[in-house]
């Protein structure tokens, strides 16, 4: 397009018709029209232009259609559509032309020339030029008649930002001045204009010119005119100075000689001696004259300050408004309460005095003894010294220091106002119900069951509630009335192992006790008057209903050699006369036993037995079975759920707990005490209390974990006992070495989420300690709230 | 006497004396009076007594306040209570209660578990009718050695029932009641009621026949209440029930076999006895309580109607003739004792003694609630044994496990506290009577010490009560307490 334009725009210059065929042949050039043009067209289009920069003549058209070529690339944007929609004309206009026929062709040309009119020489432009009359430049008629773009003068002050140029300036840009050597200009000037080379004289017209040399000449040319560099007296002057190391800029002289006011030297031979005059030292009385009547004026108001008027104004306005104090009646309050003053020093006493009395100086020792300690260690930081005289005394030596310590002491002593925490730390306890509110439960001994010799190791109390079986160290099993203390039965089992356990079976059908005195399970009938005949005669008949099981051989058959682990006999008649009914022979010392509910069964548990040592019998088979071949750990304890089918059995360290249908481990219990004593179950089934030698009494929630839900240790010594309330209150107690029982209040919810209460409630002291040993064994009543408990003091109590 | 009142320096209060005894009641005008502010019983009583007053001599009188007896001076008194010394005090002057003196103590070999009298003023004096001659005052002590024993006024034994061998007991007797100066009613815990002729040959001699052997009970027989007039006997037992029981030979039902004690003697020890006396069974046996029962009494005024209290916490009423439990009333300790103490027309007010070391009186009227009318506070260990005041209705002694007897008069009451339950009044003790065999030691524990098992209140020897220390001890009852 470019092309286009500049060789449509130079056709001013050149004949019509190589001009029509050089635009054809340059609009063509794109186009592959034919072959032998496309052959030819690159080279020609490249040697039309070495052809044109060859053919270059320099002269004022030529320079105005370069000039014209970049004033155009500078308005492209705005005239661009309007010739494109032009240069798309002829390129139809030329492309269908040549695959049609030659008349048709000039029947297109003919009309194209219609067309083209416009840029036809001699035609007027100015319809399609109405556009560009807003632009920089004006058409006129040259003198051969064609056109000419006159542009207008550019004000530099306004599209240029060199202003301050003075002469002629040449634009070439930033080019070695070199590349116009060839040329007879050397550049443009702003308006575009070339600048022409100056003429260079000859030799000998330089060599006149050094000869005649002018003012101001320096020999040199002017890089950008090429004129002669001159200089002027001005710039000779500065180039002096700053060759001088002066101001190059500054002519006046910056220091100047002082002129004297007055002279400052005092003659030696002065022209007058007339003394000075005396009004040459006494303030002039005009003077004075003037300044009072200025100050009178000042104080009358006539002479005012000067003021700007708006200020003026302003205060006249304000002296118009009315002001009020807010705060004129405003009463003392008292400090923030948040505010804390700066504790005071205390006032100096007697010793800080200059003269003090003579108690307060300090004797020798004292004097030696101060001055020996650490500054740290000294009660005071001073010593009371004595002055006769108050000018005497000497500055404060270490002023400094204690005001320093004194700032410190208030700045970085923190003052806050301390904020007790007013919390009543009963509130912190856990909320628990008052044991007045949880009666009833025992609390005072109401009956004392003397009788035994030695200590009393086991009690019960029968399914019935109304009498007490205890077994002691005597070898004796008693039975007791409960609320008399009468005793009604007793019998001598051993003459000297000591009975160590005595328990009722559970069954109400029958009256049967059974007792373990050393190796041996002695099963009774106590039967004292108040046992019926029948009751006496139903529990014979189910004591005695093993024998004829074991005669009809349906017993267990064993091995050969291996012995029974229990041999089950009649005791003699001596016995049998009593009503000692069946003596249970095992292998160890029982320490042991517990009821299956239902009476058919019983857990006997010695812990000396090896594998032997928890054994189960039935009471109907007379069939003692072991049912651990193996026992990790010493087995302390033994009981049946009271509920389902499973089995506890407690070593001294874990409680675990067998399925007896399914013949399995269920569960282990881990309460964490060193040495389990005993442990009993809830009747509920889901609770388990454990109590241990090392004093430690703890709750088990089965479901819960195999670890304890609560771990009391109100006891100073070992617990030998932990027996639930069976009869429905919520009560458990212990019994313990150290003389005590402690009677607790453990309510289960029959909500599973929530936990149970456990509250002490009451100590049960009155049992005496005799040989370290204090509480043996302790026993609920059925129904009431009433525990028995055997001691080693060899007595059994009634609590309730 | 003089006028103690006039002239008297300090403080003094002004005094209304009033009484519900119509023989000593003052005039209208001398009923308010101004005494000394320190004036206790004595003086007051002594200003009654003056001639000016009543003229009476020398009766000594207490001094009820606001239900309370007078126990300081007024001055005390109004201090104590927060009153000023303006305050107008009524006074209710009753006959002054003496101390029941200790009298004599009768021993035995065994823990004495019942004691009975037999006199003119008590009740099997008065079933006796003509039979018995004034004077001939006999006392039942029932012991844990399974025998009965007959004493007189002085102290010297006139029989002693045969031993369990000879148709005796086989076991501790736990009651024993004279029915007639002739015969009486013994029950133990060989769970038999005997019934025994006794006959006296002279003053110091006696002879005790069995002439009846009760079966029925299955357990212990803890109380025996009789009826000489129709010949009834009342027992309760462990085994929870109470037993309706007839004396007569004749009119008693056949005993079930099975509680026979030769039922089973081939597997049993043989126990040689000679069987004089008939075996009988109850008029009606009611398993009425679920826990052992512990007393049954009749109905002072109805003998058809039978209390009944038990270890299960309930008072039943009974209507005996068709042995049914007409109303039960709960309280909330177990039950050990039961007497009933008239009420003139209307129900007796029962007076039940309590595990709970107290003992409750209940109303049996009220029918569904139970009506803890009052609460005797003061033992120390569980109530076993009561005995209505001979002819007064609001009075009675009970004896307990504590080693004392207690005289409590229902008069004297104050309002419970908040810790006694807050329900009811609560009434003191008035006097305390210790066992004369342990008052010179010092008791630590409630546990110790001599239980009394049995204690009977008879207006001519006084209180009698037997305990864990093998004796009857007898204290004067005699104006103990007052009309």
């Amino acid at each position: 397009m470019q092309t286009d334009r500049s060789s449509k725009l130079s056709t001013p210059n050149a004949t019509m018709g190589p001009k029509l065929t050089d635009k054809k042949r340059k609009s063509r050039e794109p186009e592959p029209e034919s072959d032998d043009e496309l052959g030819n067209g690159l080279f020609d289009g490249v040697l039309s232009q070495s052809e044109d920069e060859e053919d270059y003549i320099p002269s004022d058209d030529e320079k105005e259609g370069e000039d014209e070529d970049e004033d155009d690339s500078g308005t492209e944007g705005t005239e661009g559509s309007e010739d494109e929609g032009e240069d798309e004309d002829d390129i139809l206009s030329e492309d269908i032309p040549s695959d049609l026929d030659a008349e048709e062709e000039m029947d297109k040309l003919v009309k194209q020339g219609e067309e083209l009119e416009i840029t036809e020489p001699g035609v007027d432009p100015k319809p399609r030029e109405d556009d560009s009359m807003e632009k920089n430049f004006r058409i006129e008629k040259d003198a051969n008649g064609g056109e000419r773009y006159v542009y207008d003068e550019i004000d530099a002050a306004y599209d240029s930002d060199d202003t301050d140029a003075q002469g002629p300036v040449n634009t070439i840009g930033d080019i070695p001045l070199s590349f116009y050597d060839s040329y007879p200009h050397i550049g443009y000037d702003i308006n575009g204009k070339k600048i022409m080379r100056p003429a260079t004289g000859d030799a000998l017209q330089s060599l006149l010119d050094s000869i005649e040399v002018p003012k101001g000449w320096t020999g040199l040319t002017d890089v950008n005119t090429g004129n002669p560099l001159n200089i002027t007296q001005e710039e000779l002057e500065i180039v002096r100075r700053v060759q001088m190391g002066l101001l190059p800029d500054d002519l006046q002289d910056p220091y100047p000689d002082t002129v004297e006011y007055f002279t400052s030297i005092e003659e030696k031979m002065p022209l007058s001696s007339a003394p000075e005059p005396k009004r040459r030292f006494v303030p002039s009385k005009n003077e004075a004259k003037q300044i009072m009547k200025l100050v009178r004026a000042i104080r009358e108001g006539r002479i005012l300050p000067y003021k700007p008027p708006e200020e003026r104004e302003r205060e006249e306005q304000e002296e118009d408004e009315v002001h009020f104090d807010l705060w004129q009646n405003e009463e003392p309050q008292a400090p923030n309460p948040m505010h804390i003053p700066a504790p005071k020093l205390p006032p100096p006493g007697y010793d800080l005095s200059y003269n003090p009395p003579e108690e307060y100086l300090p004797a020798n020792k004292e004097r030696e003894a101060w001055e020996n300690a650490d500054p740290e260690d000294r009660e005071k930081e001073y010593l009371p010294q004595k002055y006769i005289a108050l000018r005497k005394v000497p500055a404060w030596g270490t002023l400094v220091k204690e005001r320093f310590e004194r700032c410190m002491d208030l700045y970085l002593a923190p003052r806050v106002r301390k904020n007790r925490l007013n919390i009543d730390p009963n509130s912190l306890l856990p909320k628990l119900p008052s044991p007045a509110e949880l009666k009833p439960f025992p609390t005072v001994v109401q009956t004392i069951f003397r009788g035994h010799e030695g200590r009393v190791r086991s009690v019960a109390i029968d399914p019935t509630g109304v009498a007490l079986a205890t077994g002691g160290d005597d070898g004796t099993v008693r039975v007791w009335e409960l609320l008399t203390g009468r005793q009604v039965w007793s019998i001598k089992l051993s003459s000297d192992e000591p009975v160590n356990t005595v328990r009722w079976r559970p069954a109400k059908d029958a009256f049967i006790l059974a007792a373990a005195a050393g190796e041996d399970i002695f099963l009774m009938v106590p039967t004292h008057a108040s046992v019926t005949p029948v009751l006496d005669q139903a529990s014979r008949d189910v004591l005695a209903a093993g024998f004829g099981y074991a005669t009809n051989g349906q017993g267990q058959t064993l091995p050969a050699g291996k012995e029974p682990p229990a041999k089950w006999a009649r005791p003699g008649t001596k016995l049998e006369d009593e009503g000692v009914l069946i003596r249970i022979t095992v292998r160890s010392t029982v320490k042991v036993i517990n009821w299956h509910r239902k009476g058919d069964h019983f857990a006997t548990v010695s812990p000396a037995g090896q594998r032997s040592s928890v054994a189960i019998h039935t009471l109907s088979k007379h069939l003692t079975q072991i049912p651990f071949r193996k026992l990790s750990g010493l087995a302390q304890t033994a009981a049946f759920h009271p509920l389902r089918p499973l089995f506890f059995v407690a070593t001294q360290r874990t409680i675990r707990c067998y399925d007896l249908q399914k013949l399995e481990l269920v569960k282990i219990v881990q309460p964490g005490a060193k040495w389990i004593s005993s442990f009993d179950m809830h009747p509920g089934g889901d609770n388990l209390i454990v109590g241990s030698y090392d004093k430690r009494l703890l709750w088990h929630d089965l479901d819960l974990s195999n670890r304890p839900y609560k771990t009391m240790r109100f006891h100073s010594e070992a617990i030998r006992q932990v027996r639930y309330h069976k009869g429905g209150l919520p009560l458990f107690a212990d019994a313990s070495d150290d003389g005590s029982l402690q009677i607790f209040h453990g309510k289960v919810p029959n909500d599973q989420l929530e936990n149970p209460t456990i509250v002490p409630v009451k100590m049960l002291k009155g049992h005496k300690v005799v040989n370290k040993l204090g509480v043996l064994d302790i026993d609920w009543h059925p129904r009431e709230p009433w525990c028995v408990s055997g001691g080693a003091d060899g007595t059994a109590r009634l609590w309730m | 006497m003089d006028e103690p009142m006039a002239d008297a320096p300090g403080p003094q209060v002004r005094v209304t004396f009033t009484t519900t005894e119509a023989d000593l009641e003052l005039p209208e005008s001398k009923r308010q009076l101004l005494v000394p502010a320190d004036i206790r019983r004595y003086g007051l009583s002594r200003v009654l007594n003056s001639e000016s007053m009543l003229d009476t001599g020398s009766i000594p009188f207490d001094f009820l306040v606001n239900g309370s007896f007078l126990r300081t001076s007024l001055e005390d008194y109004l201090a104590s209570n927060g009153f000023s010394f303006e305050t107008n005090l009524t006074l209710q002057y009753v006959r002054s209660l003496i101390p029941p003196v200790f009298e004599a103590s009768f021993e035995h070999d065994d823990w004495v578990s019942a004691v009975d009298v037999l006199s003119d003023t008590s009740p099997s004096g008065r079933w006796s009718g003509d039979s018995f001659q004034r004077g001939q005052d006999r006392i039942l002590s029932a012991s844990y050695d399974g025998l009965l024993r007959i004493w007189n006024a002085s102290g010297q034994v006139l029989t002693t029932s045969p031993s369990g061998s000879h148709g005796g007991h086989t076991a501790s007797i736990k009651a024993a009641k004279f029915l007639t100066n002739s015969q009486l009613a013994s029950a133990g815990m060989d769970r038999t009621v005997r019934v025994w002729r006794y006959t006296e040959t002279d003053q110091f001699s006696g002879d005790l026949k069995p002439t009846l052997e009760l079966y029925g009970h299955a357990g212990s027989i803890d109380s025996l209440e009789v009826d000489g007039a129709s010949k009834r006997l009342l027992t309760a037992s462990a085994d929870g029930a109470i037993g309706f029981w007839s004396t007569s030979k004749t009119s008693a039902p056949e005993a079930d076999a099975s509680l026979l004690p030769g039922a089973h003697a081939s597997k049993r020890r043989k126990l040689t006895t000679s069987l004089t006396a008939a075996q009988r069974g109850p008029l009606s046996l009611m398993p009425i309580h679920s826990a052992p029962a512990t007393a049954a009494v009749f109905d002072p005024r109805d003998r058809t109607v039978a209390y009944s209290a038990s270890q299960d916490h309930t008072v039943r009423t009974i209507d005996l003739t068709t042995s049914t439990v007409v109303a039960s009333l709960s309280t909330s300790h177990p039950l050990l004792s039961l007497c009933a103490l008239p009420r003139a027309g209307s129900a007796p007010l029962l007076a039940a003694g309590t595990a709970a070391r107290h003992i409750t009186l209940v109303d049996p009227r009220a029918s569904a609630a139970t009506t803890s009318v009052m609460t005797l506070r003061g033992h120390a260990n569980k109530v076993v044994s009561l005995s209505p005041a001979p002819d007064k209705e609001y009075s009675l002694v009970s004896g307990s496990h504590d080693s004392t007897c207690r005289i409590w008069d229902l008069r004297s009451v104050r309002p419970a506290t908040k810790d006694e339950g807050g329900l009811g009044g609560v009434s003191e003790p008035v006097y305390v009577i210790e066992r004369e065999s342990s008052s010179k030691k010092k008791k630590t524990v409630a546990g110790e010490g001599c239980k009394v098992f049995g204690v009977v209140w008879d207006q001519g020897l006084g209180i009698l009560s037997g305990g864990e220390d093998k004796r009857v001890q007898v204290n004067s009852g005699r104006n103990v307490l007052t009309e």
